[in-house]
């Protein structure tokens, strides 16, 4: 460029000078233009011009600001601008599908969300403006949102007790406590119950090595070719507590071989009087009499055995004890005896009660056990085992420990190894980049990886101990449901102060009733002021609703108020003395504070007064509909044949007045009955007396005895 | 550098930024409606399908199968329903032929007043001393899930507005 044009601006630098200043404006602009497009931006227009839409506007964007809308919970790490977009989560008329999301109502829940905020329950990042990062797990971002299938989940972080609004949690609790998970796990308020597994101690007395060998291989689960799982080939809805271990051949030798040798306690065979084998023992009717008895004594309220009807093969009875089906080909004879005369002596903690057994019926049932409930196949896959040598002896030792079997069973001189696999009380608030995936092809986040370990453990850990568990849907879903709940201990004060702990309830009588109650086990069944299972009625109040006459006979002969229950009252062939300090107890001891028995006299009750309740009873409120007089009635609630002879009056009484205050949630209806009423109704209902009889069954199909929360 | 150059690069850089600030993240994971419901109940016409419910209608199912499912289903979790023994025999809850046609209004009353006081069967005891009416609503919500024919709520026209 020549001297004299240095300097010099040419058209030609012109042009290009201001092209290039409209091309800096402009990409200066595209600044606030970016900005303008923000997706929370395009949310919060979006939202207006819906708004606009609708009746009414004015409600619904009266507290419209065009900034990032954050509810912000200090102390409870709440930082959540989900509002920004969600705008709509409190508005009423945008409750149903018509409104679009993101603008929609959130449904009605126990908890304000503008309190509480939303990412306590839903997770995600509450501070994240973007869809991708507020909901999804990416790379910075950890906490994917739940998906609302396991919303129940983020109850149970605060709400240790259970709730009745959240089904799929309580079901997932039960499920760790009852697949005995705290075996092996700490889990947030799960305690170790006394007994885990069965004690093994003495199990060489029990059954055989071929028997162990099989239960080791197959824990009773099966799963046929179409995927059905079974248990010694019927179908079930049970699942069995003992999981699959993956053995090898040898390990399965050598772990039978250990187990076949224990033998603690030697058995202490009982011999049955030969009087009775002598008169009993010729009789074609000894099988079909044990299987009476069997039946009579109730033993299907806690065992099921298989049943074909109508050519469909399924479990009858309870889940309390093991299913009995095959049993008489798993246990020795001379063990059974044993066992049923006294449970206790065999396995300490057993729920099975002490029945008073007459040599007569021990006879008979147990030949009707070890002849029709047998199966000569139940062994054929097991190869022939020989009495073990040391070598495998001293390997299955080592392998009960190693395999973690001694987490759930215990044998003397063999003590748990205290967590043995990781705690679990705080896995719910494990971020994705603490978890291991191994070659998993799975989403990386925790509910997938909660999923593919319960499912098939070695899926994301090659070198897994967890044993191998056999789900129903439903069940799988329920126990993560529970395991993302447990988030450990809060990390701030003000959260700590936020959770209902689950309250412990514990029962523990004294004196001559607690060697009665402990002996037939009637916590297996019932509850005692919140202690004991929830099979059969609560008898916490029984005192005040019972009359001690009638509870005297119940339980020398127990007999089903329900008629169309299954599992009832066993049979105990409890003595009177038995008898007589279970109904002094109970008539003495559990009484509701406000129900005394002793405080209404009976002579009040006219033959007029009884007239008008009858009246009331079948026309006016037409409680036959649920209840059974006679032979006639509905079967929702307790047959009423013999109401004036098993209840109190104070006890109708007060039912009558609000029963909800005496079970809380009995499904009876609070009626809004006059003074006059109830004492007519209690008149009539008193005069209702017949013998306590067998009343017939209706129904077979299995299913929980009674109306959750039914009187009686 | 010649303007062309230039004006080519300035507009790769407009260009750039432009599709940059317009980046569009809505693609939220096309969840399955049962993943994404509270809980739900298999459709008692035909128990494969399942259908997805909201938290107020899973309050109702477990309110239901706690006080109505004696009498108004075929299978209780005890066993028989007792809805043969009475006459006249209740409607299945999921009937949708026989409730559809009920308002939510009716439907809150018969359960809360019983039978007798909405000249129905006596038989229909009143359960508002029993639940809370909130607990009746959500009754109510489940009878409208499961309905078969499906329920349509009457009245209110659909938005035709979508947020995007």
């Amino acid at each position: 460029m020549p001297a004299e044009e240095m300097g010099k601006v040419t058209d030609r630098m012109r042009f290009g000078l201001a092209v290039s200043s409209l091309l800096f404006v402009a990409v200066l602009a595209i600044s606030p233009f970016k900005d303008y497009r923000r997706e929370w931006k395009q949310y919060k227009r979006a939202y207006l011009r819906f708004a606009q839409t609708r009746p009414d506007t004015k409600r619904l964007t009266a507290d419209y600001s065009p900034d990032i809308d954050q509810i912000w919970i200090p102390g409870m790490n709440v930082v959540d601008r989900c509002t920004t977009c969600h705008q709509g989560i409190t508005q009423a008329s945008l409750a149903d599908n018509s409104a679009p999301q993101p603008f929609r109502a959130h449904p009605p829940i126990p908890h304000n969300v503008r309190e509480w905020g939303c990412t306590i329950c839903h997770r995600g990042q509450g501070p994240a403006t973007e869809v991708a990062e507020a909901h999804e797990s990416t790379l910075a971002w950890e906490q994917p949102a739940l998906p609302t299938h396991f919303m129940q989940a983020s109850c149970g972080t605060c709400h240790q007790s259970d709730l009745s609004e959240t089904p799929q949690l309580v079901k997932g609790r039960q499920l760790l406590a009852a697949l005995y998970c705290v075996g092996c796990h700490k889990l947030q308020g799960l305690e170790r119950p006394a007994m885990l597994g069965p004690d093994l101690s003495s199990i060489g007395t029990k059954v055989s090595r071929e028997w162990i060998y099989k239960w080791l291989k197959e824990p009773r689960t099966m799963v046929d070719k179409d995927g059905n799982v079974t248990v010694n080939g019927y179908e079930t809805e049970e699942e069995p507590r003992m999981p699959k271990f993956r053995l090898s051949e040898d390990e399965l030798k050598a772990l039978s071989g250990y187990l076949s040798v224990q033998k603690a306690k030697s058995l202490a065979a009982y011999n049955i009087s030969p009087a009775v084998v002598r008169s009993w023992s010729k009789n074609p009717e000894l099988i079909s009499q044990g299987e009476l008895r069997f039946r009579q004594m109730f033993c299907s309220t806690c065992h099921s055995l298989a049943v074909t009807r109508a050519g469909e093969t399924k479990l009858i009875g309870g889940n309390i004890g093991p299913e009995l089906t095959k049993v008489g080909s798993k246990v020795n004879p001379d063990w059974l005896i044993a066992w049923l005369r006294d449970p206790e002596a065999y396995l300490p903690h057993t729920r099975m009660p002490r029945y008073g057994w007459s040599d007569e019926d021990l006879y008979k049932v147990t030949q009707y056990i070890t002849t029709k409930l047998v199966d000569s196949d139940l062994l054929t896959s097991v190869p022939k085992l020989d009495p073990p040598t040391d070598q495998e002896v001293q390997l299955g030792r080592r392998l009960f420990t190693e395999k973690g079997c001694a987490s759930c069973h215990a044998i003397e001189g063999i003590s748990p190894q205290k967590d043995f696999g990781p705690g679990l009380s705080a896995l719910g608030a494990k971020n994705a980049s603490e978890l291991e995936f191994g070659t998993a092809k799975i989403p990386h986040n925790l509910l997938s990886y909660i999923q593919a370990k319960l499912q098939d453990p070695v899926s994301v850990n090659p070198a897994a101990r967890m044993p191998q568990y056999n789900w129903e849907p439903g069940d799988l879903d329920a126990v993560t449901t529970a395991l993302l709940s447990m988030k450990g201990a809060p990390p701030t004060s003000a959260l700590q102060n936020l959770v209902v702990p689950r309250k412990e309830a514990s029962f523990q009588p004294t004196g001559s009733f607690a060697e009665v109650y402990e002996r037939y086990k009637c916590y297996a069944c019932h509850k005692f002021n919140g202690y004991g299972g929830d099979l059969a009625p609560d008898l916490t109040y029984e005192g005040s609703r019972a009359q001690r006459r009638w509870l005297v006979e119940f339980l020398k002969s127990p007999q089903t108020l329900r008629p169309t229950l299954i599992l009832r009252m066993p049979q105990f062939n409890m003595s009177d003395k038995d008898a007589t300090t279970l109904a002094d107890y109970l008539s003495m001891v559990l009484e509701h504070p406000e129900v005394n028995p002793a405080t209404i006299d009976t002579r009040q009750f006219t033959p007029a007064m009884a007239t008008l309740g009858k009246q009331l009873y079948e026309v006016k409120y037409q409680c036959q509909s649920c209840h059974t007089i006679g032979g006639t009635g509905g079967y929702v609630g307790p047959n009423l044949s013999n109401a004036g002879g098993w209840l109190t009056p104070a006890w109708i009484e007060a039912w009558l007045e609000n029963p909800q205050a005496l079970v809380a949630d009995t499904i009876e209806p609070h009626r809004n009955f006059t003074d006059e009423e109830i004492k007519a109704l209690t008149a009539y209902l008193m005069t209702l007396k017949t013998g306590i009889n067998a009343q017939k069954t209706a129904g077979i199909s299995r299913g929980r005895p009674l109306a959750p929360g039914a009187g009686r | 550098m010649s303007i062309r150059n230039l004006a080519i690069f300035a507009f790769g850089i407009v260009a750039l930024g432009g599709v940059s600030g317009c980046r569009k993240n809505a693609g939220t994971v096309k969840a399955d409606p049962l993943l994404a419901a509270y809980d739900s109940e298999p459709d008692w016409t035909d128990s494969t399908k399942m259908l997805p419910l909201g938290y107020q209608q899973a309050q109702g199912k477990r309110v239901f199968y706690q006080y109505c499912v004696w009498c108004h289903a075929d299978a209780t979790p005890a066993g028989p329903s007792n809805r043969s023994n009475l006459t006249p025999v209740p409607p299945l809850l999921n009937d949708g032929a026989a409730l559809n046609t009920e308002s939510d209004e009716f439907m809150q009353n018969i359960i809360t007043l019983g039978g007798s006081a909405m000249g129905k069967s006596a038989m229909m005891p009143p359960y508002g001393r029993t639940l809370s009416a909130e607990e009746i609503r959500s009754v109510i919500a489940f009878t409208r899930a499961i309905a078969q024919p499906p329920y349509q709520p009457p009245g209110r026209p659909g938005s035709q507005y979508s947020a995007k």
